[in-house]
């Protein structure tokens, strides 16, 4: 017994270490982000890695998601004779969870697996070490320029996975249920417009929609940097990290967007 | 030893030889005049660049145990002993990559054990690495490798940093035109850890730091690495760490050799006092070595 009581003792210190470590290294990223030096090229380097090499993926999972969304719930709303609102249903869904979650899940496997073995191959190559010695914080060339690339185009990445997931649904509202299509970007606004705005202007999903990406970003980016630098045993632990990496970063982003949806539900006002 | 450095000395490239005596002429002048303000300015030759006193080491088992060595400016360490007996952690400690949990870590006189991370990263630039796999950026070309701590760490323009690369790279024996504009991936390991030298001492640091520079190569290029530390020496009168297996090269480069053995150092002496050792464990490892 007192054996099986250590063990959970060292288990459960272990997984406060890790998470003590993660948390330093995203608190550290984020604080370089306004230090000097600045890794600009760097950062429009993984700005393009994250961001435009990821444009394909994200394009068609926006536009498969969005014209399966108005065909499964054309089907239902025909029984009610309501499929005019083909077009509430598909630009709520796609705004609030479907774009920024299959954004941030699609990012996650592309970006944060190669993130992860990147840094990983680094680490077992002593190209970490090499940075140190040459009088470099790794953690301001390697995982500030990747979070903040993050950060900027994880929400760039899902407002044109919302906006083709929205024009998805407009081609099956049109081309299989016959609802003219100005009817449905008619809905869809009504849509926009009925949830509220905040500051006058900015619809509440926008916010709602613009918020949950600025927080995956950084998930995906950390958690891959975190696994990817704590690499160990050779390529077989490179193959490791970027599966948990991938992983974690995914079950984060499911989770965190529930409790991020619960508390935007209790702070925005909507009609 | 004295003849085969003024053959090496006779066979020197003048251009090269020029380019070195401008360097430690003009380059150093903003760093010899930040020194000077220094209180370790007026170094006393006597106070060894690099010293370890009484560390000890160990993370779930002991890996060091009350190590104790120095090393005075323009010397040459080398570091031997069986596979596993934390040679090359004496280099990460010597970096503060690593912390003691006993002991003191002393540069130019400086126990670095205290400093923060940011602090470290400010005394690493008085140490130039390479190595065992030479650790070049793969992303980087040849020249951008070498031109990183230079990027790095001073104001130099663009031409300036040029300069030092093709400097540095020729220095090593290497042709700029040729490797410059090459990746890591396409040189040979030889070519590498000679880029690896070159990246090192981009910054003419004080101190040089190898680890197995000459593991995996094979004996012509041994003895060109080999030569190239010599050189670096000699030429530049850095003080060198080697970290090497290969008990050869260590008699031709060191002026000194610490033999580590469980945890330990049992011995720290010239070349020829180790050679001359009665001490079994020294004879049996110089006879299978």
């Amino acid at each position: 017994m007192p054996a099986l009581l250590t063990r959970l003792n060292d288990a459960a210190k272990g997984k406060v270490l890790t998470l003590q470590e993660y948390f330093i290294l995203a608190g550290k990223s984020l604080r370089f982000i306004f230090a000097r030096p600045f890794y600009g090229q760097d950062v429009v380097q993984q700005m393009d890695e994250i961001g435009v090499k990821s444009l394909g993926i994200v394009l068609l999972t926006g536009l498969f998601t969005g014209m399966v969304l108005a065909l499964q719930s054309s089907v239902q709303l025909k029984t009610f004779g309501a499929t005019m609102y083909i077009g509430n249903l598909v630009s709520a869904s796609m705004i609030r969870e479907l774009g920024p979650v299959l954004a941030g899940l699609m990012v996650a496997g592309r970006v944060g697996s190669g993130i992860a073995a990147q840094l990983g191959s680094m680490r077992v190559t002593e190209q970490i070490d090499a940075l140190n010695t040459l009088g470099t914080d790794p953690i301001k060339k390697l995982v500030t320029p990747r979070v903040l690339a993050a950060l900027i185009m994880v929400p760039v990445l899902t407002i044109v996975s919302d906006f083709v997931g929205i024009i998805g649904g407009n081609i099956i509202s049109s081309v299989v249920v016959g609802l003219p299509s100005g009817q449905y970007w008619r809905t869809v606004w009504e849509q926009l417009a009925s949830d509220g705005f905040v500051f006058r202007y900015i619809p509440n999903d926008f916010v709602q929609g613009l918020s949950k990406p600025l927080v995956f970003g950084a998930i995906i980016s950390i958690t891959a940097c975190y696994f990817g630098l704590g690499t160990t045993g050779g390529t077989e632990g490179v193959g490791q990290s970027t599966t948990k990496t991938v992983v974690t970063a995914s079950i984060l982003i499911l989770v965190v967007d529930y409790f991020i949806t619960q508390l935007l539900l209790s702070v925005l006002t909507y009609a | 030893m004295p003849d085969r450095t003024k053959r090496d000395a006779r066979h020197q490239p003048e251009a090269v030889r020029r380019a070195i005596r401008t360097e430690l002429a003009a380059d150093d002048i903003a760093k010899r005049a930040e020194r000077a303000k220094h209180p370790r300015a007026a170094r006393d030759p006597s106070i060894p660049v690099v010293a370890l006193d009484h560390v000890s080491l160990g993370f779930d088992v002991p890996i060091l145990e009350d190590i104790s060595f120095r090393t005075l400016a323009g010397h040459t360490l080398c570091i031997v002993g069986e596979s596993g007996t934390g040679k090359s952690t004496i280099l990460k400690l010597i970096l503060r990559l690593l912390v003691p949990d006993a002991g003191r870590v002393l540069i130019d006189g400086e126990d670095i054990t205290p400093l923060s991370f940011e602090e470290a990263l400010i005394v690493r630039q008085k140490m130039g690495m390479v190595f065992q796999g030479a650790a070049l950026f793969d992303s980087m070309t040849v020249f951008e490798n070498v031109a990183y701590p230079l990027r790095e760490h001073t104001d130099l323009g663009e031409d300036e940093i040029e300069d030092r690369v093709r400097e540095k790279l020729t220095f090593v024996d290497l042709d700029p035109d040729r490797v410059m504009e090459q990746l890591p991936s396409e040189l040979s390991g030889g070519m590498r850890k000679r880029v690896g030298v070159a990246r090192g001492m981009a910054n003419n640091p004080e101190i040089m730091l190898y680890d197995e520079p000459t593991s995996g190569l094979d004996p012509l290029t041994t003895a060109t690495i080999t030569q190239l530390i010599m050189k670096l020496q000699r030429e530049l009168g850095v003080t060198s760490l080697v970290v090497s297996h290969d008990i050869r090269s260590v008699f031709r480069m060191a002026s000194q050799v610490a033999l580590l053995q469980n945890r330990r150092i049992v011995f720290c002496g010239t070349p020829e006092e180790m050679t001359a050792s009665e001490d079994s464990y020294i004879r049996d490892f110089l006879g299978g070595a």
